[in-house]
């Protein structure tokens, strides 16, 4: 998940985004589960049985702000691992949302529509983005750890 | 990159947590912890508090300040008058057309100006200046954008905070926009404006010294604004489509230059006045207004001097347009969008008037977009998002501001509300509770004239019988001028008019007509003799046009000299001023708009108020009056109020007028007031009017009609207005003078001139009876509590901003009927904290100063107290059904008799 909004002329506030903000909370008063795992682009990932639940993570819903619109990805579609799948957009910015893992979408958090705030107050539970049937599930061991996403956090931080 | 700069609140934001970023060469808050929704909602719903001490802040002084100003700015810098017009949205053109910059104009002080300017682009326009200022002797620029520091606090919450925070109210500005005041607010010295960015119908900005500001912004978190940063100062301008440079002005996304009439913002911005001169852009500027007039007539011919406009875009399918992002219609590229997001609104419930802000709130994805001028309003576009087109349409606007306190969002797919057959009233009256009747059952269209007939005989009996009729302008007329006003003559037309080939006899243009040619002759005799006077004029239908039939004679008459050339208009007006009192019959937004010319200084209607007394808006400040005569010199003068406690300054303004040999006209609009001419109140001809206006349905006893009249003697000249006065009234205002209510009108005249001597002084003992009374009971009531807080009929409230209208409601869900009102401290009717009353038509039906006082006790109950005495209310209506000052008994009860079987 990276910014992507790009046009301006230098008399506006559109310029900031992930990582370009001064921070507001400190890493450690972050939500940062163990029981999910993580990408460079601060998305997250939970398997639940068959599927696996994906999201994005405290951090980046925190960098964005007020969260007021949620492109889910398309139901029944295949992803390849890394691939664009929806955006999130905050009233400044836009951040595209980035498949953890390969597989096909089995499920999108339609709830996201009326209250797309819900990835502000709750990313990891009521804020999921969509269920997906992993193509390979050992993908899943290629993602970061929670230690792993939070030595990335402090490194990007410096 | 250099460092960025702070402003002197810098502390304070990081105290509060503010995310913090580089904008403009400064380090600003975009937003604080609770995040740009909130402090969006918070400054529509409440008070939102933003440091703008980051835009550049420049003095312009010296002889030659004004010149250079006019010069190097759009507007015209004449027109800031300190007060109340004293700041102004500008633009710094370049010789192009396109804007330097966009900023904001104030004068505080006499002699010296204070340009707001955005912050990026400080440098570049002081650059500008320097290279203009040269030739201007005299001139003194400085920049103080590092001494002063800016804040802004906006919303409908801000006036309540400004008072309250206030040292002295005295100071802060009237309200109006753009109006501007000094306050000394906790001991600083602050320069006050009602200006902002955020769309709110009510804002200030305020500008400090520096070292002053941490100490300010602390006292407006404290009483309750939240902290907004730039992020909220953005999605609030957006919603309220107010440009931002670099986005609407400066050079577009291919890299031209955006010509500044892109956006129309800058009609109100360009000032062509021949006074104004010639200023850098001027022959540009010129070309593209040319354009833009004809671009909004829908004629594409100049197109090319202005190929592109900036419009009002709603998206309605889903997805939120961003700025750049590439706008279609028909699948052809027709623009860009300038500025997107998806902005927060607050829900309304109820509606109209009673409508007010829920604690809910909904997104919508608006923006504003650069597209080609000849698209129009409802055209549908598709927006391109991430590759997708996303569906939207162009709309007139996304916010209205018009009706104070709140700021209205304008929803896309809002329902429209359609009003039901015979609307069923709010409330249910039933067992003196409130109640919402429900939707009411639909009609079929067959049931439509018995429903009407149903309808009118409950509204009749409602209005007559059971309510406590307290509305100033309305009076019920007696049984014999009712029944009258239904005979024959109301079904024909009598035109006529003075021919001098036969020595002035009138001739009518039909036949059948010696009846009401009689009456009409009658009528004028009574009003002759009632007000003391030689000509009266009784075909205008209202006091509306009696007025417009006045002023439309004035320019008549001025012109009488020259028939050839273009007729100029009377060149300038004295009147009361619309929100002290002053009526829509004598402003320039109602009917004497077309009548006055402007004045070419200020490029506003050559209209001057009179000024009032501090303690009491609703008196004429008499000296100040008559040194604003001198030197204003106007042709016209009109007295007269709606909201008319206290006698007017007739006698004052002509004894002046004859020391100074001006030979204004002196018209007194005497709507009001008509039934209570004479001793008891006031004699306007014998005081010296030259003119009286009014309608003859308030305090008068009449069907509605209006009449004019005059004291000019046919030997001398003057009397010619007076000639252009009925040819003015007819073949100008009227061909058709609604006969019937004509004849009602006599026996109302003859009703007057019999039983005035009782009437009047009942009627006025009755209004300061009414209005001790109310005092007593806990009210706030206006006026002059040395003669009574009233010499007239009518009472009147202050009942806190803003509730007037709820009250009003209240008062009608429990039968008593009046009108809520502007007071001069309100921005409009939407706000307005006013009651008004009057007297009259009760004490018509018989009302007492004792029956005033209970009806006082009532209104408490209801007001103050929250009770519903409806039945209370009914039960004193009960004892007042007859009407008094009428002819009545037996030796009228044959012909009565006939006349209700015609």
């Amino acid at each position: 998940m990276r910014n992507c909004y790009g046009y301006c002329q230098g008399n506006c506030i559109h310029r900031t985004s992930i990582g370009k903000g001064i921070k507001m909370k400190e890493i450690s008063q972050l939500v940062i589960p163990e029981d999910v795992r993580y990408t460079r682009d601060h998305e997250w990932a939970r398997v639940e049985g068959e599927i696996v639940r994906m999201g994005v993570t405290d951090y980046a819903q925190e960098q964005l702000g007020d969260i007021v619109f949620v492109e889910v990805p398309q139901m029944g579609r295949r992803y390849a691992k890394g691939e664009e799948c929806g955006a999130l957009e905050s009233v400044k910015a836009v951040a595209e949302v980035y498949m953890p893992l390969g597989g096909q979408i089995a499920g999108i958090n339609s709830t996201l529509e009326g209250s797309p705030g819900l990835v502000n107050s709750s990313p990891y539970t009521d804020g999921w983005i969509a269920e997906v049937k992993p193509s390979e599930i050992s993908d899943m061991e290629g993602l970061m750890t929670h230690n792993e996403y939070i030595e990335m956090l402090k490194g990007s931080r410096q | 990159m250099e460092t960025p700069e702070r402003t002197v609140l810098f502390d304070s934001h990081k105290a509060l947590g503010a995310r913090m970023v580089e904008f403009g060469g400064w380090e600003m808050p975009i937003e604080y912890p609770s995040g740009v929704i909130k402090e969006h909602l918070g400054v529509r719903s409440g008070a939102g508090i933003f440091d703008v001490s980051h835009m550049g802040r420049f003095i312009i002084r010296g002889d030659s300040a004004l010149r250079f100003v006019q010069h190097v700015l759009s507007n015209n810098a004449e027109a800031l008058d300190l007060a109340p017009t004293a700041a102004q949205y500008t633009l710094i053109p370049d010789e192009t057309g396109a804007a330097i910059d966009d900023a904001f104009l104030y004068r505080f002080v006499e002699g010296e100006y204070l340009l707001v300017v955005n912050a990026a682009n400080r440098k570049k326009d002081w650059d500008h200046f320097q290279l203009h200022a040269g030739t201007f002797a005299g001139l003194e620029l400085l920049d103080v954008t590092y001494d002063m520091a800016m804040l802004a606090l906006q919303g409908p919450g801000s006036r309540r905070i400004i008072e309250e925070v206030a040292d002295d109210v005295a100071g802060l500005p009237e309200p109006s926009r753009n109006a501007v005041g000094i306050v000394s607010i906790a001991g600083v010295r602050v320069m006050i404006a009602r200006t902002g960015y955020t769309g709110e119908p009510l804002g200030f900005e305020m500008f400090v010294d520096g070292k002053d500001a941490p100490r300010l912004w602390d006292l407006f978190l404290e009483k309750g604004a939240v902290p907004s940063g730039l992020a909220a100062r953005d999605t609030l301008r957006l919603e309220s489509s107010l440009p931002l440079y670099g986005h609407e002005f400066g050079i577009d996304r291919q890299g031209r230059e955006i010509p500044c009439f892109a956006f129309p913002i800058a009609k109100l911005a360009v000032s062509f006045s021949p006074l104004k001169g010639d200023f850098v852009g001027r022959g540009a500027l010129g070309k593209q207004f040319a354009a833009y007039s004809k671009i909004i007539a829908r004629d594409y011919s100049l197109i090319s001097s202005l190929p592109r406009m900036f419009m009002c875009v709603a998206l309605t399918g889903k997805g939120i347009a961003r700025a750049g992002a590439e706008v279609l219609m028909g699948g052809k590229p027709v623009g860009y969008v300038s500025s997107g997001t998806m902005i927060p609104y607050r829900e309304f419930e109820d509606k109209g008037l009673l409508s007010r802000q829920t604690g809910e709130h909904k997104l919508r994805a608006l923006c504003l977009a650069y597209l080609d001028s000849d698209i129009v309003e409802g055209d549908k576009l598709a927006v391109e998002v991430r590759g997708n087109l996303v569906e939207a349409v162009v709309v007139e606007y996304h916010l209205r501001s018009d009706a104070p306190p709140y700021a209205h969002p304008i929803v896309q797919d809002h329902d429209i509300l359609e009003l039901p057959l015979f609307c069923p009233r709010k409330f249910c009256r039933e067992g003196g509770r409130l109640a919402d009747p429900g939707p009411e059952v639909p009609v079929k269209p067959s049931d439509g004239p018995s429903l009407l007939l149903r309808k009118a005989v409950e509204n009749t009996r409602w209005r007559q019988h059971e309510c406590i009729n307290l509305i100033p302008s309305e009076m019920t007329p007696s049984p014999m001028v009712r029944l009258l006003s239904i005979t024959d003559p109301a079904f024909r037309y009598a035109e006529h008019k003075g021919a001098k080939a036969f020595y002035e006899t009138e001739i009518f243009y039909y036949q059948g007509t010696d009846f009401i040619a009689e009456v009409e002759w009658r009528l004028e005799e009574e009003f002759r003799k009632y007000l003391g006077c030689a000509e009266a004029e009784t075909r205008v239908i209202s006091g509306q046009m009696a007025n417009m039939t006045v002023y439309g004679a004035m320019v008549d008459y001025i012109n009488r000299a020259d028939r050839r050339s273009e007729p100029r208009r009377l060149r300038a007006v004295m009147n009361n001023h619309i929100g002290r009192g002053g009526h829509l019959s004598a402003q320039p937004m109602g009917a004497l708009r077309d009548f006055v010319a402007r004045d070419p200084r200020t490029e506003r209607p050559a209209v001057t108020n009179f000024p009032v007394l501090p303690e009491n808006p609703y008196k004429i400040d008499i000296p100040a009056t008559l040194d604003l005569i001198d030197s204003c010199r106007p042709e016209l003068i009109i007295l007269g109020k709606s909201m008319f406690l206290h006698r007017e300054p007739v006698a004052e303004i002509r004894k002046h007028l004859i020391e100074t040999g001006l030979d204004s006209v002196l018209m007194y609009d005497a709507a009001h007031v008509l039934g209570l001419t004479g001793p008891y109140f006031q004699q306007p001809f014998a005081e010296g009017a030259d003119l009286v206006t009014g309608s003859t349905h308030k305090t008068f006893f009449g069907t509605q009609r209006g009449l004019i009249a005059s004291r000019y003697e046919q030997s001398e000249e003057r009397y010619e207005l007076w000639e252009a006065i009925r040819r003015r009234t007819f073949p100008g205002a009227v061909s058709n003078h609604h006969l019937g209510t004509m004849v009602g009108l006599l026996m109302a005249a003859y009703e007057m001139n019999f039983f005035k001597d009782q009437y009047q002084p009942k009627v006025i003992a009755n209004a300061k009876a009414f209005a001790r009374a109310l005092k007593e009971c806990g009210f706030d009531v206006a006026g002059d509590p040395a003669t009574g807080f009233t010499e007239t009929h009518q009472v009147l409230l202050n009942v806190g901003y803003a509730r007037g209208a709820e009250v009003a409601k209240r008062l009608e869900a429990n039968n008593i009927i009046c009108n809520y009102q502007a007071t001069p401290l309100d921005e409009g009717f939407t706000s307005a904290s006013g009651i008004r009353m009057g007297v009259s038509e009760m004490t018509r039906f018989g009302m007492s100063e004792k029956d005033f006082q209970s009806l006082a006790d009532l209104m408490k109950a209801i007001v103050i107290d929250g009770a519903n005495p409806l039945d209370k209310v009914k039960s004193l209506r009960e004892q007042f059904r007859e009407l008094h000052f009428c002819f009545t008994g037996d030796e009228y009860a044959e012909l009565m008799e006939s006349l209700r079987k015609l």
